[in-house]
């Protein structure tokens, strides 16, 4: 029988493997080498050159950037003249909006990319104890619409659109709950207890015309910060609306909904920003085109995920 | 007796000015020929930088106040330290008592709450555009980030960025040295520089790793807090929203006040280091044998 061989101990292997790796991490002694100082300066001209030519760049871009009320208060004598130098280069301010609303969609295609519409969004043992805060853009609306209101779905299969009430709807869907995080644009968040139905089987029950990809969600008893009538509409895309965590909230904290967050029924997609989960919902209209968003028209993102 | 030759005035200012002409030539040709002396005379430099890590290092200033500016402009609209609310400061958000100082410190005339806001358009209501902005900044700053990467792996930086068993001697050293250096130089009496066995002294080293540390912590605290729901894992890694909110406001603390010290001891250092930072090259060449 031939004898093993026996090779040197793991250890000691392993510590030979480590000096190893510390020679080559080792900093290498610095090696000078010969030039003359034409060559030198002429690399240097060259190299500063370009170092001034890109802090030019970088202060024409920065002040492109800059909005305008940053703008007149840093400069307020020369800033509509600075405007029109850079006007002439082709940066003007509707090239400026142009190129950031760029940045958003590609963030937004970032996002989306990132998302899978299979995965769960995390839940949590308890509700935050604190209070859920009250951020509807306006004024909050009084309990006049409560007994008239009705959700009006548009653009189904059937071809003629429906309208249910809310006991109707806590009848005939089976209640959900969900501890999920609310997360405002804004940057503050909230656990949240929700209780409601499944969006994916309302869905179910009145599908939309072949060809939807969207629902326009509507809220008409909205009010604007003056307390005058102001919709409130999201879209949603329907793959979204279909995620077993996308609920058509009626409960809050275990209660029916208060008029505050959005009595008697509102969207709760815990994968979109605060701002798409819509308070009092009043209207669903399934499209084949992406409908309009409130917030979207005042400069935020369409998309939204979280 | 000698006659003078009889000169027309004329001719003798133009022999004067040719040779006025002859004699600039000679100097001018004198001076081209000792510049080409100059110029073909030999220099030993030492290659410091990579041409990427200067390139990503400069654009770091633009982004960084870009992101900072754009950053506060969010934070604004929701603050997450915050004590008691007062009047005049109902959310308690402690940004806003700094704003106010800050902004009596200028003096500005009139309303001078938001003397700073005004002019970094980081005041309420500039959320939207806030948000634009920093992701614009955010994603170029994540470009220029792996362009310092690369640059440190291709000109073998990174070697030069690595703790080493002798840092904590020497960092104990490198500190007392720059404690005394006032007081000594104000004396009037010598005090030698530790000797530093390397590129970077201990002092150094640890803060040039730190800064791209920070710069991956501030990058993955950011996706946490933009896509909570689709990096779920990663926002557990930061506990919970808010924590993700606290470490990135805290690497923006560490990076923007990395850079007083930064700024202050590269300008001691010298015309040198502020040239090796846009040319690459130091004619500090270490004649001794490395340690």
């Amino acid at each position: 029988m031939p004898e093993r061989v026996k090779g040197p101990a793991l250890g000691a292997r392993l510590v030979a493997a480590l000096r190893r790796a510390a020679a080559a991490a080792a900093e290498r002694p610095e090696t000078s080498r010969e030039t003359t100082r034409g060559a030198l300066a002429k690399r240097s001209r060259r190299d500063f050159l370009l170092f001034g030519a890109s802090v030019v760049a970088t202060a024409v871009a920065g002040w492109w950037l800059l909005p305008e009320r940053a703008k007149r208060a840093w400069l307020p004598g020369a800033a509509e003249r600075l405007d029109t130098l850079a006007a002439r280069v082709g940066l003007t301010r509707m090239q400026r909006e142009a190129k950031l609303n760029r940045v958003l969609t590609f963030d937004d295609d970032v996002a989306e990319a990132l998302f899978s519409k299979q995965r769960q969004v995390r839940t949590y043992a308890r509700p935050d104890p604190r209070p859920l805060r009250n951020n509807y853009h306006g004024r909050t609306p009084g309990p006049e619409y409560l007994p008239t209101w009705r959700l009006n779905l548009s653009g189904l299969a059937s071809g003629r659109p429906e309208s249910l009430t809310i006991d109707e709807l806590l009848t005939r869907f089976a209640r959900h709950d969900m501890n999920t995080r609310l997360v405002c644009v804004e940057g503050w968040s909230h656990v949240v207890a929700w209780g409601g139905l499944r969006f994916a089987e309302l869905l179910e029950a009145y599908p939309p015309a072949p060809g939807a990809r969207w629902a326009a969600l509507r809220s008409t008893v909205s009010l604007n910060g003056a307390g005058a009538p102001e919709p409130y509409y999201v879209s949603i895309d329907l793959e979204t609306a279909r995620h077993p965590q996308a609920l058509l909230a009626t409960h809050h904290a275990g209660a029916p909904l208060t008029l505050a967050h959005g009595a008697p029924l509102r969207l709760v997609a815990p994968m979109k920003l605060g701002l798409k989960n819509i308070k009092a919902l009043t209207d669903i209209a399934y499209t084949a085109d992406e409908p309009a968003d409130y917030w979207n028209e005042r400069g935020y993102s369409r998309y939204d995920g979280l | 007796m000698r006659v003078e030759p009889e000169t027309d005035p004329r001719a003798a200012q133009r022999q004067a000015a040719a040779a006025a002409r002859a004699a600039a030539r000679a100097r001018r040709e004198a001076e081209r020929a000792a510049r080409a002396a100059r110029a073909a005379e030999p220099v030993a430099v030492v290659d410091k930088h990579d041409g990427l890590v200067r390139a990503a290092h400069w654009a770091h200033v633009p982004l960084l106040l870009g992101l900072i500016v754009s950053g506060l402009a969010i934070y604004w609209a929701a603050p997450v330290f915050r004590h008691a609310g007062t009047p005049g400061n109902p959310r308690g958000d402690y940004l806003v008592d700094v704003g106010r100082e800050l902004a009596s410190w200028f003096g500005a005339p009139g309303e001078t709450r938001y003397w700073l806001y005004e002019r970094l358009s980081i005041g309420p209501m500039q959320l939207a555009n806030a948000l634009r902005l920093h992701w614009l900044f955010a994603y170029l700053y994540m470009a220029c980030g792996a362009l310092y990467a690369a640059g440190l792996v291709r000109g073998g930086g990174w070697r030069a960025l690595l703790p080493r068993a002798s840092d904590p001697a020497e960092a104990v050293a490198m500190f007392r040295y720059y404690l005394g250096v006032i007081p000594h130089a104000l004396a009037k009496k010598p005090w030698p520089h530790p000797p530093v066995a390397g590129k970077y002294n201990a002092l150094q080293r640890g803060a040039y790793l730190a800064m791209p540390l920070v710069g991956a912590l501030v990058v993955l605290s950011g996706w946490a807090m933009h896509h909570p729901a689709t990096l779920g894992w990663l926002e557990r890694l930061f506990v919970n929203y808010d924590g993700a909110r606290i470490v990135h406001f805290t690497c923006m603390v560490i990076l923007g006040g990395f850079m007083i010290p930064h700024v202050v001891l590269a300008i001691a250092d010298g015309w040198d280091t502020l040239r090796g930072m846009v040319t690459g090259w130091s004619v500090r060449v270490r004649r001794a044998p490395h340690a």
